[in-house]
């Protein structure tokens, strides 16, 4: 049956059913029973013996999906679930680890005096779930692949050439020194998929769309219902092995509604919820000794552009007067119920380069009104426009706190949300663009010098993302050497080019918020990995307490 | 040929008539009169919204942390709302673009639609074909469908969620308004004006279009309550009013996170917009009773 | 004009309609302020991807090709694919389209059981307090939006009677204990078919509030339209001759009127299908039911055009030839209302 008549048959079947106003006998048609075959392993379970012990399974309710299946373009929440199908060839491990990195798909690596070339000495004996073997062409081919056509394919920009010397080893070639194994452990367009897989898209531009995938990890996709579950089992051969107690299923409920979350995890449907609780809930949880409640630091961070090509913007006095006006906490207060703390200019709490010798602005009117008075616009008396992204909660509850407090010292500030493409848009037009934009940001990959301090602040004629204009030559400097040396080297670089950044205000550096997880003393292994920020759970780690 | 003279006095008797007879019924039905003493007290609290809301500012949006999530009180008789802010006073400030805004929805999609209608009914022929084809393709879609889907083409906010209405509202009363003039045509006083002369546009105007008054109030009537429904609606979908202004469908759709422990948020807007939808649509069906007695004898 | 006549000029007025449609939905989906290939890949793109999509997508040529190109593409049942997914429109709506249809379904079913005796009661009883309580109920069932409806069903049975489950369309843990085995798509039916009790229970308790906030609005509109049409019928002549005859005034009710008024009660069901249809938008998203609603909601607000258009699209054409049945079901019962 071709798609013409399959959508045909379909509309025909709605509207007889509706106008029977009954079950439609025809409604076993193709596409019905398209959908159910995907289920097929799980209505088959009641056959198997009683005898037989029934699979562990993990219950999670999540709000997220997935907005595509292929590992090359993901660039969305879909990294909810990606580190368990695929790995790449290493991860990068929480701040305050024994180790750096964890050795996945690489077992070990090294680099030249001058960080410009890497070998990675792949682990041998490892299959991806269609069965081909794991070798350094793979790798070689998955890189490219990413770097040529992938979603987050940027973050490949230092690398020049990539050789496959052999089965186990890949040797990268960088133009410039940089901090590589955080790009290596990117949670975006660094995993590495079956050569096999990769021709199938190249020749069958439809090949992902069938939600399907060709990994590594250590589970593998049985089924997707869109809006509704997703299924993933075990994948029985992977290279790490498996321990009693690790789960053999592990069935996701896609749940948008925070409250319903709750709902689930208190009554039992849910072993895991992704970490978006109602913050009202978690008392309850903490003084409930059945679940373990997790606050630390997150990937986020809340700040905004001012447009400096807008006057009175242009004038630093008047952008540290503002940013003097920010309550921040309030904003804390409400935007999150208290669970963040003041950010440090735009670099999370323990990600790289983030430095306690950064400054803050502090809540205070007086020296902003003084400011602008010696800037000379005593009492404020110029009016701004606000946008933020609208489907933000937070941003949409303290958005109007900036208003507010804006107009103590003689601002008025008009709001307007935006889709983010919109607001984008709009940055992006220059001087006849927004004044203040409110943004949520987070890098690509751990390291948010080459991003957040880039991509927010460094000066383009044309940016994509640097909505501020603001173009300070030390700052271009210093991001210019720092984004093109190794880590420890860069370290020093960043802290004084923040400080240059705070100080002159191009942006307003509002909160980070924390990330919260409620775990049920039911289930035991979980460790929060903050470079894996969509990731909620590694389902490997994982294993039954019951 | 006689009645020439009579041409232009017999419909407007028959308004005035027809008005004092509908206030004496409405002013006898105990669920009309409440309906329209519920529509006038809505329309003054609009208009006087900044005097009568207890915390004015705090209704236009203006923030009040410490009072964040407040419980109804005597203070706050219908609570405060996550920032602080006085629910009633939201509630009562934001019956103006509740109101007003379905007003000139409904003002716009008859002015477009009523005219359009007129001159398909009297023409006939090709003008008729082509205006009610295009009628046809707009009422191909369920209306708020429609409106849905230029809403969040046009991008948010009131004016456009206002705008996409009109265009998805006005063949209804196209529709309408043909299906009088096809039966005004027959009538004498029309067929007498065309015979000695009467141009066309002046037919229209001074014979069929204030004729067509009374099925369009009553049509009128009843989709104010729909339309304040649709505005309600796409604002509860992120496709109307953009806060922090104050909505009832916006206000409702901000307090939903909540409704399980701090329902009060939720809960006094969607009683407004129930209330005056209510008080519309009965009103509207009374009228319809009037105006359409062999439906309802 | 014989009945044959008839059907094919409604079936060709139909297509017209349907060909504008297709132009209508276009159009509004061009309006779409931004950039879409950016949309595609995110907000991160660099401006080689941006340009590598916009081919790929089509976007670089002109409005009229791009028309063609999408006739084209339609007339092969391909709806283009979602922005937001990734995957192609049609899949999307056919994925989704079971929950849709059982919810909109059980809802209609529920207004008709509910507001047709509503209405011939009222009819019977005409200006007694009966009629006086049918017409405050259904008005009040056309004035209650479905958002707030939704919302207050979900305190009162879910928060404080713990009655019914607050969201969703089975429990989580039901496929642990009894499966359901997908036929239809429709779960209740899916589940009754295989005798599996449990699930049907819980397919029932799940279903239940989404369908009465659906069913409300049509319930107020059926019973008055119900109302109208059988006072209408009683008026005739032939129901006047039936009383003369001193036939009983509850068999004339019954069975002259009501079997004469089931062909204006199919209009009724024609124009409350509109009104269900973007009933369930609201009530998907309240009850986090998987359907085309909340899918249509999230492309709506993500500014998704190729899924906004085939859901439009896809709407009214369910919606004209919804008419178009109802149109010709009606020359088949009554030839004397359709063919003036």
């Amino acid at each position: 049956m071709n798609k013409k008549s399959i959508f045909f048959t379909l509309l025909m079947v709605a509207v007889l059913s509706l106008s029977a106003c009954g079950p439609a006998p025809t409604a076993t048609q193709p596409p019905a029973t398209q959908i159910s075959a995907t289920q097929v392993p799980a209505t088959a379970a009641p056959t198997v013996p009683p005898t037989a012990t029934p699979p562990l399974v993990l219950k999670v309710a999540s709000t997220a999906s997935f907005e595509t299946f292929d590992p090359i373009a993901s660039f969305s929440v879909e990294a909810a679930y990606m580190p368990n199908l695929y790995e790449g060839l290493l991860r990068v491990n929480p701040p305050g680890s024994a180790e750096k990195y964890m050795p996945l798909l690489a077992t070990s690596w090294e680099t030249s005096t001058d960080s410009l070339t890497w070998t990675f000495h792949l682990r041998e004996g490892v299959k991806f779930h269609d069965g081909e073997p794991l070798t350094a062409a793979a790798v070689k081919q998955s890189i490219e692949a990413a770097k040529d056509h992938g979603g987050a394919g940027f973050i490949w920009a230092p690398v020049d050439s990539i050789d496959a010397v052999d089965a186990s080893t890949v040797v990268f070639h960088l133009k410039y020194a940089t901090a590589f194994e955080l790009i290596v452990g990117s949670t975006y367009a660094a995993w590495i998929v079956s050569p096999k897989a990769l021709d199938a898209f190249a020749a069958d531009a439809t090949y992902w769309e069938k939600g399907v995938e060709a990994g590594t990890g250590p589970y593998m996709l049985e089924s997707y219902t869109p809006d509704a579950e997703i299924v993933f089992t075990k994948n029985p051969d992977y290279w790490g092995g498996w321990t009693a107690g690790q789960y053999d299923k592990v069935v996701v409920s896609i749940v948008p509604e925070a409250t319903t979350q709750q709902q689930m995890l208190e009554g039992g449907q849910a072993d895991l919820v992704c970490a978006c609780l109602p913050t009202e809930s978690l008392p309850a949880f903490e003084s409930n000794s059945n679940y373990t409640v997790i606050k630390d630091k997150s990937f986020f961070n809340y700040i905004a552009w001012f447009n400096t090509l807008r006057p009175p913007l242009d004038n630093v006095k008047v952008r540290q007067a503002l940013s003097y006006a920010i309550p921040y906490q309030d904003i804390i207060t409400i935007a999150v119920g208290g669970l963040g703390t003041q950010s440090r200019g735009p670099v999370p709490t323990g990600v790289f380069p983030w430095s306690p010798d950064v400054n803050q602005y502090t809540y205070d009117l007086v020296k902003a009104k003084v400011l602008l008075k010696e800037a000379g616009h005593d009492g404020g008396g110029f009016s701004m426009k606000l946008t933020y992204t609208a489907s933000n909660p937070a941003e949409a509850l303290f958005a109007p706190l900036i208003k507010d407090s804006f107009a103590q010292v003689g601002v008025d500030v008009t709001i307007e949300p935006l889709k983010l493409a919109e607001q984008l848009a709009l940055g992006r037009r220059g001087a006849t663009g927004e004044d203040m934009s409110l943004m949520l940001y987070w890098p690509t990959y751990a390291d948010a010098g080459v991003d957040n301090l880039w991509s927010l602040f460094y000066y383009t004629a044309k940016p994509s993302w640097n909505l501020s204009y603001w173009n300070n030559p030390d700052y271009q400097s210093l991001i210019d050497k720092a984004t093109t040396s190794d880590q420890a080297t860069a370290q020093p670089l960043y802290t004084e080019a923040l400080n240059i950044l705070v100080d002159q205000a191009p942006g307003v550096f509002f909160y980070e918020p924390l990330s919260v997880f409620v775990i049920p003393n039911t289930v035991a292994g979980f460790q929060y990995n903050i470079n894996y920020p969509f990731t909620y759970y590694f389902f490997y780690n994982l294993h039954s307490a019951k | 040929m006689t009645a020439i003279p009579d041409l232009t006095i017999e419909p407007e008797v028959q308004s005035t008539r027809t008005f004092r007879h509908v206030l004496n019924v409405i002013v006898r039905d105990p669920l009309s009169l409440a309906s329209t003493i519920v529509i006038i007290l809505f329309i003054l609290i609009a208009i006087f919204a900044k005097q009568i809301a207890p915390y004015p500012l705090e209704g236009a949006g203006k923030t009040n942390v410490s009072n964040s999530m407040l419980p109804p009180s005597w203070e706050h008789p219908f609570g405060a709302d996550k920032l602080g802010r006085d629910v009633l006073s939201r509630v009562i400030v934001g019956a103006q673009p509740a109101l007003i805004i379905p007003i000139g929805v409904v003002l716009f999609a008859v002015l477009i639609g009523a005219p359009l209608g007129a001159l398909a009914g009297y023409k006939g022929g090709w003008v008729d074909e082509l205006i009610m084809r295009i009628t046809d393709l707009f009422l191909a879609f369920p209306s708020l469908l429609l409106a849905m889907a230029i809403a969040s083409a046009l991008g948010r906010g009131l004016e456009k969620a206002a705008f996409a209405l009109v265009i998805s509202w006005w063949p209804w009363y196209t529709r309408l308004v043909r299906g009088v003039t096809l039966s005004l045509k027959e009538r004498y006083f029309v067929e007498a004006a065309k015979a000695i002369g009467v141009r066309d546009s002046v037919i229209i105007l001074r014979h069929i279009l204030p004729n067509t008054i009374s099925p369009i109030l009553v049509q009128a009537t009843v989709d104010l309550g729909t339309v304040i429904l649709a505005m309600g609606g796409l604002a509860f979908l992120g496709l109307g009013t953009q806060p922090p202004s104050p909505d009832w469908g916006l206000m409702v759709s901000e307090g939903r996170t909540y409704i399980l422990t701090q329902g009060w948020i939720s809960t006094f807007p969607g009683i407004a917009i129930f209330v005056v939808v209510l008080a519309f649509n009965l009103l509207g069906d009374t009228l319809r009773d009037i105006f359409d007695p062999r439906q309802y004898r | 004009m014989n009945k044959f006549e008839f059907i094919l000029r409604r079936l060709f007025t139909s297509i017209i309609v349907l060909i504008g449609v297709s132009i209508m939905t276009f159009l509004i989906a061009r309006v779409v302020p931004s950039n879409a290939a950016e949309l595609y890949i995110g907000p991160k793109a660099r401006p080689e991807d941006i340009a590598r999509v916009t081919k790929q997508l089509g976007l670089d040529k002109p409005l009229p090709v791009q028309y063609a190109v999408y006739m084209n593409e339609l007339l092969h049942g391909d709806l283009g694919l979602s922005l937001g997914t990734k995957r192609p429109v049609l899949t999307e709506i056919r994925d989704r389209l079971p929950a849709t249809l059982e919810l909109l379904l059980s809802g209609m079913f529920l207004a008709v059981l509910i507001g047709v005796p509503l209405g011939v009661l009222s009819a019977r009883w005409q200006g007694k307090p009966l009629d006086t309580g049918v017409r405050i109920i259904s008005i009040m069932g056309v004035s209650m939006p479905a958002f707030f409806l939704g919302l207050l069903l979900q305190i009162f049975f879910f928060r404080d009677l713990h009655l019914l489950p607050l969201a969703a369309r089975v429990n989580g843990n039901l496929r642990f204990t009894s499966p359901i085995v997908e036929m239809t798509g429709f779960f209740l039916i899916d589940s009754l078919l295989t005798r599996n009790w449990v699930a049907f229970k819980d397919v029932f308790l799940h279903l239940f509030l989404p369908s009465v906030t659906l069913a409300a609005y049509s319930i107020g509109l059926i019973a008055r339209m119900t109302r109208a049409s059988m006072l209408e019928m009683l008026e005739q002549d032939y129901i006047r001759t039936a009383r003369a005859y001193g036939v009983r005034d509850a068999v004339i009710t019954y069975l002259y009127a009501l079997k004469n008024a089931l062909s204006p009660t199919l209009t009724i069901i024609g124009i409350t299908f509109a009104y269900a249809l973007t009933g369930t938008f609201f009530v998907e998203v309240i009850f986090n039911w998987p359907g085309l609603g909340q899918f249509t909601v999230r492309s709506l607000l993500g500014l998704d055009y190729p899924a906004i258009m085939g859901i439009t699209l896809f709407g009214a054409v369910g919606y004209v030839l919804i008419n178009l049945i109802v149109d010709l079901l009606q020359a088949w019962i009554d030839p004397r209302i359709s063919l003036k």
